[in-house]
Parts: C-alpha cells; structure tokens; sequence
C-alpha cells in the first residue's frame, strides 16, 4: 500500500503544481535556515576529543588578587606552569602557548613564510592523540634540556620537503636552525580546543617546538596575555617573573583518583604559595582555587559556542514554526478540496487509518521535497557565508549528518503540519459528497 | 440477505429535528432486484446510505448476510463495504486522475488483493462491462453512459453480494440507461441482489419487486404489482402518508 500511496501522493502534488510549490517552497526555507544555524551550532558546539573528554583536562588556578576577576583563567602565569611541569606526579603533562615565527629551509627558491608555531612539550602529541606521518616527538628529555627539534604539519612538508619524508632535515625559525623530527599527518580540530582562548575556530598550528626554548628564545605571545595589576614589562624575564597569564596546561588524567590526587596536589600548592605572598584572594579556599576542567567544560566556559548562536537557533526554529503554520493551512484548503474523492474511497471500502495514511504520505512526501530543497538552501546560505563573508570554512561547511537529518526534520515537520488537515479529511462522511458529486 | 427493523433515522439541529426514517421495515432476500421509488425526500437515499453502511441510524436493527451490523465500529463498517457491498452512483464517482483500470482496482486494493489477482478482476470486470479495449483511458475520455459502466465494474471487481445503485441512469439519456438498465440485470441473473433508487417508473417496473418511501416509510407494492399492474399505477400516483401505511399494514400483515 505504501507504494500505492507514494504514487497517489506524486499524482496529487503533479495536480496541483502552484500549491505544491507554494509548499515545498515554505517547507524548504523553513528548514534551509533552520539547518543553516543548526549546522553553525553544531559545528561550534562539536567536542573533538570525543570519549576522551574526560581524561583530558586544563588545569586553571585562581591566582589573582581581590576583587579581580569573576571566573577561572583558562591560561596561567609562567610561573605556576613551571611548577606543574615540575611535579613528578603527573606522568603526562604539556605546557602551551602560540607564537609567530619566521620560516626558512635550506632550499634557496623557497621563500620564508610567517607563520604560527606552537611553543610546548612533547605529551602535547599524546595528549592530543596528534597523528603522524613521519617521525615521532621530540624525546621526553627535550623538555628538560633544552634542544632545537621540531615538529612539522603535512602541508609544510609538502611545501618544504615536496611531501618526501623530512625527518632529520633541518629548517630555520627566525634564522635558528631546528631538526625536524617528525611530521604530523593533517590535523586541525574545531574547535581548537587545545587553546580556545585564541579564537576556538582559528586554523591549528602547523609547527610545534619545545616549550623549554622558552626561557632562551624569548619568543613572542600570539595570543591573550592576560594581567590583574600593573607589573612593567621591561624584559622577556619581567615576563615570566609577573602575574600575567598566557600559557595553557593540559594533563591526560586516566582514573578518577588520578584527577583526586591532582586535586589534592593543587590545593596543597595553592596554600604552599599563599605562604610565598601569592593567590591573595582569601574568599576562595585552597581548594577551591583550583580547576581541573575536562574539554567540554573548558569549551563552555570560553563560551567557544557564542549565546547569540543558540538565540539564532531558536528564532530560526520559531521561523520554521511559522512556515509549518502556513502549510497547515495549505493542506487544509489542498486537502479539504479533494472531500469528494474521500467520500468515494470510503464508500468503496477504505477505512479512516487507510485515508490518514494516504494523506500523510503525501505529506512526507512534500516534507521530504521541501527537505532536499532546503538543504540546497542551507548548503547555498553557507557558501555565501563563506564566500562574502569570510566566515571560517570549518563553520560553514554542511556537516555531512545534515544529509540524513535535513529530510528527516523535514518529513517530521511535515508530518505534524499535516496531521490535523488529514485528521479533518479522513473523518469526512462519505454520504455528505457521494450524492453531491 | 438485509433485514431492517423498525429503522429510524431523525438529522437534528438546534432548531428542528427531521425524521428521515420512521419505523422503517425492509426484508430483502438474496438474488432480488428490488427498485425503490419515491418522492423527492421521502428518505430513498438516506435508506441507501444506511443500507450501505455509510451512515449510521437512531434506533432499530439491520441485519445484512445474518450478521447485526446496527453498530459497527467504523473500520468494520469500511471492510464491510469493501467485501460484500458494491455502489453505483448518479454522478459515477469515478476518480478523475485515474484511468479506467486503477479507478476499477481502487476497492481491491483496500482489500489488499495480489497484483496478478487485481489485474485479472479488473480485465474480467471491464470486460463485462464492454470497455476492456479503454482501460488506460480516464473518465474524461468518456460518455455518461460509459463512465456508469466503468462505476458498475468498479462495484463488480470487488465480487460483491449486494449491489447499491443511487439513480444510476439519472444523467444518461434513454438509451443509455437502457444499456445500463441491462447490465443491472445481467448481473442480477449471475445471484448479486441488487437494490436500486430510481425515479425512473419504467426501470423500476423491470424490477423483480418495487417499493415506494413515502414519508420515511415503505409501501410495498409488489403483490399488487404482480396482479395488475394498471391497479398498482393508479394506487400509486394517489398514495398518500395515510395510504401508504395501510398498504403496508396490509402487506406486513399479510
């Protein structure tokens, strides 16, 4: 029967093709805005490290003085940093923080390029779970002693080594030469959840170098320093000396008595360094000034996906509610106008369930017209958002779950569109039209 | 075959309650031909609509093929329908997107019959009905009388016991309706009971037995019919309310 329905339903909307576009039109930009904000959302809102959420986690310390700030820094000072990298209990742990450097190779014809580095340690890899095409991180001790290694992406390996495998050769960061020792395979996570204070869905670093160059290289800050009193910042060493906050620490924490005794580490800590004159904000325990935030927490609380978006998301549904109103009302004219023929199929033995069926599946069929067209519309919205807008490509492009979910909120939407108009013609009374045909 | 007892129909309103039927006796036995006539609202097709399932009534008890159908769900009235009661209508009815073959097959597919089976019953029905060479045709494409034949074929692809015709040779001229007329009684002599609204007192004359509604209520002229049919004509042009009832009186008593 349901073929049967499907072929009654492409006859109907064939005889009624201004109607039937007047539908699938409403029903389509209905959705196609709906799915357009509803794909930004769910970009936006995607947690890359998926089931690991829980075992990877920033550590954020409440450092500041009175009356400062009223929320946890993501990033901590260069200090605390240290004396985490120092605390033998935490197997794997990474320092991090951007910064922009020249880039060079040994071949002449290539020319230097500026571009993005990110300063860290080697369990950034692991952490991270960063894929590899060449090579590995740098050794453990690196992070230590300090050494002029590297990690580079695929793409400038591409453009350096013309793809070949690159580890051992050597390239230049501001004229300083660095081994490469290993090449990661292309790896850009949205949002950039290893440092959503630098623009969550900014492009991942394509080289990575040891954070313990810091001290000696002096590098840069390519991203939000972040201070709560004045301190001069005459040197690189005023710096790493200040309360400033600039650097994200990350630890993978396996069991839940390992995030215990970190807990237990980090309160203790707190309280070791209000006896050195530090963390004076007294209305906070110890305790409470520390905050081990798994990814999703930490996306959250740097609002990675903006208020606006989830308002967006709600006018556009309201939006689709209105476009179903207007088909609701042109079903009910459709479907009311084809009573006669109702009364026909009922008399000849179709029951009440027969009839709604027939005429629900004209409705998804309609739903799922309006569902393909406005997925065109939402895959068009996006381009343009992309193309004159210069909205960042991994937030417009159609999540590939948009094709399977579009036609099915489509038919639904439909589908409770239609339920009344086919309510209303399935309970007609065969004698009223039969006589009056 | 149908057996109606004391079946009354009132259609009220907040302002006025009118009796479609009143008291409304009816036996009809299997393989009859029976013509209903009447004046214009005396209650013929509110009769074929309750005879038909497609409306229900106030009070009494109908009994069709020996089952009580007084109050049947409504999807047990549906398959009822389908299974052993074909209709003709005035106005043909026929669905105007669809050509001849699925406008026939419409009730077995409800009936969830097998392709093959369905494209037999079609074929033989139009075949009965002398338009199998127009089967890809739609309604449009056709005459009057050609349109209530491809309706009877509709109530004959569905093998149904009880055929239900409201007027069927009102919008034909005369010949049609005699074609028609004929192949009502074809399908009479093959044991399908057959019970036709008409105005028409010719057609109703070829009937196996006549009975007239007047008022809601049945005057059954078929003994007198028999006897003298110049007698029946003249009692009916004077029936009145009053007559009519006693005539019944007579015939139920009898």
């Amino acid at each position: 029967m349901f073929l049967y329905y499907c072929d009654l339903a492409w006859r109907s909307i064939k005889k009624t093709p201004m109607l039937s576009l007047l539908m699938v039109l409403a029903i389509s930009i209905g959705i196609g805005i709906t799915i357009t904000t509803l794909n930004v959302y769910k970009t936006m809102s995607y947690n890359p490290a998926g089931d690991r959420n829980d075992q990877v986690n920033s550590i954020q310390l409440w450092s500041q003085g009175l009356d400062t700030w009223d929320e946890f820094n993501t990033n901590m000072t260069f200090t605390d940093v240290s004396n985490l990298r120092n605390n033998n209990e935490l197997a794997i742990k990474a320092a991090s923080y951007r910064t922009g450097l020249a880039m060079q190779s040994d071949d002449e014809t290539k020319a230097p390029v500026l571009r993005s580095v990110r300063v860290t340690d080697t369990d950034f890899f692991t952490i991270f779970d960063v894929p590899f095409l060449f090579g590995n991180r740098w050794n453990k001790s690196v992070d230590l002693q300090p050494a002029y290694q590297v990690v580079i992406g695929e793409q400038i390996n591409n453009t350096f080594f013309d793809g070949k495998n690159s580890v051992g050769k050597t390239i230049y960061l501001n004229r300083k030469p660095y081994q490469v020792v290993g090449v990661i395979k292309d790896w850009n996570p949205k949002p950039k959840y290893y440092d959503p204070t630098n623009g969550a869905f900014n492009d991942a670093e394509h080289i990575f170098i040891p954070f313990s160059l810091s001290e000696q290289e002096e590098f840069d800050v390519w991203g939000n320093t972040s201070g709560w009193r004045f301190e001069p910042m005459l040197s690189y060493q005023d710096r790493l000396r200040s309360e400033k906050t600039w650097i994200q620490f990350w630890t993978l924490l396996e069991t839940t008595e390992e995030k215990n005794q970190l807990q237990s580490w980090l309160t203790r800590y707190v309280e070791q360094q209000r006896s050195f004159g530090r963390f004076t904000d007294t209305a906070k325990t110890p305790a409470e000034s520390a905050q081990i935030s798994p990814v999703d927490k930490l996306l959250e609380d740097n609002n990675a996906v903006p208020s606006d978006n989830k308002i967006l998301v709600g006018l556009s549904v309201l939006f689709l509610i209105v476009c179903l109103v207007n088909i609701l009302g042109l079903l009910l004219t459709k479907f009311l106008k084809r009573a006669p023929e109702v009364g026909v199929r009922r008399a000849i033995g179709a029951s009440r369930g027969q009839i709604f069926a027939q005429y629900m599946v004209e409705v998804g069929m309609i739903g799922f017209i309006g569902g393909i067209v406005g997925l065109l519309w939402a895959w068009g919205t996006l381009t343009l958002l992309h193309a004159e807008f210069n909205v960042d490509p991994s937030v417009t492009g159609l999540d590939s779950s948009m094709w399977f979910v579009t036609p099915l909120i489509a038919i639904s939407t439909a589908a409770l569109a239609g339920v009344y108009p086919a309510w209303v013609v399935c309970r007609t009374k065969p004698s009223v039209y039969l006589k009056a045909q | 075959m149908l057996s109606m007892k004391n079946i009354s129909k009132v259609f009220k309103t907040d302002l006025v309650e009118t009796h479609a039927l009143r008291e409304f006796n009816l036996n009809v036995a299997e393989g009859e031909f029976v013509a209903v006539t009447g004046p214009s609202g005396s209650g013929k097709t509110t009769f074929l609509n309750i005879a038909g399932l497609l409306e229900g009534f106030t009070e009494g008890e109908y009994c069709l093929d020996g089952v009580n159908v007084s109050n049947l769900s409504d999807n047990k009235s549906a398959q009822i329908r389908n299974e052993k009661i074909g209709f003709i209508f005035q106005g043909f009815n026929l669905i105007p997107d669809l050509n001849l073959a699925e406008n026939v097959e419409v009730p077995l597919r409800y009936r969830g019959v097998k392709s093959s089976e369905r494209k037999r019953r079609v074929e033989a029905a139009l075949e009965q009905v002398g338009l199998a060479a127009r089967m890809k045709h739609l309604p449009t494409q056709l005459s009057g009388g050609q349109q209530q034949r491809v309706a009877i074929a509709r109530a004959l692809a569905g093998e149904p016991r009880f055929l239900l015709a409201d007027e069927p040779t009102g919008n034909l001229d005369s010949l049609m309706a005699r074609q028609v007329m004929e192949l009502l009684e074809n399908i009479n002599q093959s044991g399908t009971t057959i019970i036709m609204v008409t105005h028409d007192a010719e057609l109703a004359r070829r009937a196996q037995r006549n009975i007239q509604i007047v008022d809601g209520q049945v005057c059954d002229f078929s003994m007198y019919q028999k006897a003298d049919h110049s007698v029946v004509a003249e009692l009916k042009k004077v029936a009145d309310q009053k007559q009519a009832a006693e005539l019944n009186q007579i015939v139920s008593g009898a």
